[in-house]
């Protein structure tokens, strides 16, 4: 390959000292032709949020490190004490941060795995895509609609890569599902009904407190409004509010929905309406329904999505595997409480959990293709689709326009949810119609100047 | 006037009257039962009543606000709950006098005299459903130093060129500490902001961490 912007010896050993004194790494995208990096380069990776899932993809990319496949340059969090584990973690010639924009500022960055609570997502994503870095993102996408918008916007204008954390869609099992489906086994597929077990509730509350002397939680809260730290925010539990987590249905919906919209072929496609009931919590802090029901209308064609948590006992129960069945890539159900049945007017499927956990049931993993027989994309991992989106530019397999697709239909399930009525939609314009409330809810100004 | 039309009349305004009086009566049963219910010792009663305070509506605003500062943290919770469900109910589709009654008891809740946590809430709430009247009463906090910053981001969500207006007059009487903020919701707006440059991607915060 011809590298134009190929270091001279000179320009290397000075960037090399560089490197040990600073301790900033060969931009990637230097060894490479321009705006792209070589196939055999490493990518230099830096983690902005390193705790709890965090934490989990700063160990899944070590692994990527120890192939050969990337460097770690930095990590960073608005915690010290997790942040101090993840330079442990992350090993020598790793730069902390407090402040992820000194990270964006770096130029021999070439992407970011950003693993922040949800209300962050937003907001780093398109400031990362500003500053031309690749972006690796947690599920789920965005909290408001308007986020999601901008977030297409950032990606698109600023030519990056971006893979959004449904890793569902990368699993063994899932293309199996996708395969099986898309070969008509089930016939014309009408309807999807999603389970999931309740969101939890706070059933030991606690009063407003000073925040613990590592975490910053001006940083921590970010975009959101202000409002006293409380022990029950944090970490973790952001996921149960509203606000920050939204609940099981952005939590796991935007898995589970994520596999649905995938194998229907929906992406790209949103509903005409959304109407939700739930349960709230009686008390404590968490505000995210505890038992819900969503039903999406889609026309044109026309089906029906439904996200429902449930009882436990009234869950599914898990298909039981045989152990002549279980290989490397066919493995037990270890999270049957959550996943979808597929409605077909020649019969039903259903698979359990959706994320880095996916399980078809037995009949789509038996079946075998007959020639002539329509195959479809097999993710190589879910990670190793987003370096090759890197380094070709090729669309990801849950790429942004996908992932706020899947965002938009959780947030507008809470929308409705929270307002106690049916809403409209309007995919073509991206917004809800004839609600001027809900409107304005796509919506939520942030504090500064922690922004789009 | 003859003597049978002023009969009339005043059997109708009696009439009405009573009406009146039945209808106010009705109320403040329902807020009655609506606060005994946020007080009570048990959360599911208390998750019943503020769950059904949506149909309360106005009457039950100013009620709710006062125990949102109960020292029972969870009966606190309950009343900001209950005065949230009146806002998604009264900001629905074709029920602009509900809405505008409830609008009107919120700004009544800006002042002073209300605790800065009650006013937060409320600011927010009229971010939802706050109309042109509200924006005056919400521009005044933009000076007040615990509340412009929500003061700000509710004139910010408020569909009307009032709000951008309220957003410029507050920009020029801001304090240097919070120009950087009214230009962000007044670029958010599509007002372009001459000589205060967004700062968002400027970082400021250094850790203690060392590297390995």
């Amino acid at each position: 390959m011809k590298r134009t912007n190929q270091l001279n010896r000179r320009e290397f050993l000075a960037a090399a000292g560089a490197a040990v004194s600073m301790p900033y790494l060969i931009p990637s995208g230097v060894l490479a032709a321009p705006g792209r990096i070589g196939a055999n380069e490493r990518i230099t990776m830096a983690h902005i949020g390193v705790g709890g899932r965090g934490g989990g993809l700063l160990r899944e990319i070590k692994r990527f490190r120890e192939a050969g496949v990337v460097n770690i340059a930095a990590v960073c969090d608005v915690d010290e004490n997790r942040l101090a584990r993840a330079v442990k973690e992350a090993g020598a010639g790793v730069e902390p941060y407090h402040d992820y924009r000194y990270i964006l500022q770096r130029k021999d960055i070439d992407a970011v795995v950003i693993g922040t609570p949800d209300h962050w997502h937003g907001v780093q994503m398109v400031h990362s895509a500003e500053c031309g870095k690749h972006i690796y993102l947690e599920k789920p996408a965005c909290c408001t609609i308007e986020e999601g918008k901008a977030m297409v916007a950032a990606a698109k204008k600023n030519r990056v890569s971006v893979q959004v954390g449904s890793q569902g869609r990368s699993q063994p099992e899932a293309y199996l599902a996708h395969r099986y489906l898309v070969n008509g086994n089930i016939g014309h597929i009408s309807r999807v009904d999603c389970f999931h077990y309740p969101s939890p509730e706070d059933n030991n509350p606690v009063p407003d407190s000073d925040p613990p002397p590592e975490l910053d939680w001006d940083m921590w809260l970010g975009p959101l409004r202000w409002r006293p730290y409380n022990r029950r925010y944090c970490p973790g539990s952001f996921r149960w509010f509203l606000e920050s987590g939204g609940g099981q249905i952005r939590d796991r919906g935007a898995h589970v929905m994520s596999c649905a919209m995938w194998w229907m072929g929906a992406d790209g496609t949103g509903p005409v309406s959304v109407e939700a009931t739930g349960t709230a919590p009686t008390k404590g802090l968490y505000d995210s329904a505890v038992l819900m029901d969503v039903t999406y209308t889609f026309k044109n064609p026309d089906w029906v999505l439904t996200w429902r948590q449930m009882p436990k006992d009234q869950l599914p129960p898990a298909e039981q595997r045989r152990p002549d069945e279980l290989n490397r890539k066919i493995r037990k159900i270890s999270r049957p409480g959550y996943g979808a049945i597929y409605l077909g007017d020649k019969g039903e499927f259903i698979h359990w959990g959706g994320d880095g956990g996916t399980w078809a049931e037995r009949k789509a993993r038996q079946w075998e293709p007959p020639a002539g027989a329509k195959d479809v994309y097999e993710s190589p991992g879910h990670m190793e689709d987003w370096f090759n989106g890197i380094k070709t530019g090729k669309k990801t397999i849950m790429n942004i326009e996908a992932a706020v697709g899947v965002a938009n239909l959780c947030i507008l399930g809470n929308l409705s949810y929270i307002l106690g009525r049916k809403l409209e939609w309007n995919q073509a314009r991206q917004e809800i119609v004839g609600d001027e409330q809900a409107r304005r809810m796509m919506y939520r100004p942030q504090r500064h100047p922690y922004h789009l | 006037m003859s003597m049978n039309n002023i009969k009339k009349v005043s059997l109708a305004a009696a009439a009405a009257g009573v009406m009146s009086g039945v209808a106010g009566a009705a109320r403040k049963k329902a807020v009655d039962e609506l606060m005994a219910g946020i007080r009570d010792d048990s959360d599911k009663v208390r998750a019943e009543a503020w769950l059904g305070a949506g149909e309360v509506g106005a009457a039950a605003v100013k009620p709710l606000a006062k125990v949102m500062s109960n020292k029972d943290i969870e009966v606190a919770r309950a009343a900001k709950r209950g005065l949230w469900k009146i806002v998604r109910h009264a900001g629905r589709p074709g029920a602009g006098n509900e809405k505008r009654a409830v609008v009107g008891k919120l700004v009544e809740l800006l002042g002073d005299e209300q605790p800065v946590p009650v006013r937060r809430e409320v600011l927010w709430m009229l971010s939802e459903i706050g109309n042109r009247r509200s924006i005056k009463l919400i521009a005044a906090l933009l000076s007040n130093r615990d509340l412009r910053e929500d003061a700000r981001m509710a004139l910010q969500r408020i569909p009307s060129k009032g709000a951008i207006a309220a957003l410029r007059a507050g920009l020029k009487a801001a304090p240097e500490d919070f120009k950087l903020n009214i230009a962000q919701s007044l670029r958010q707006r599509g007002v372009k902001v001459r000589g205060l440059p967004c700062v968002k991607l400027v970082p400021t915060k250094k850790t203690n961490v060392k590297p390995l």
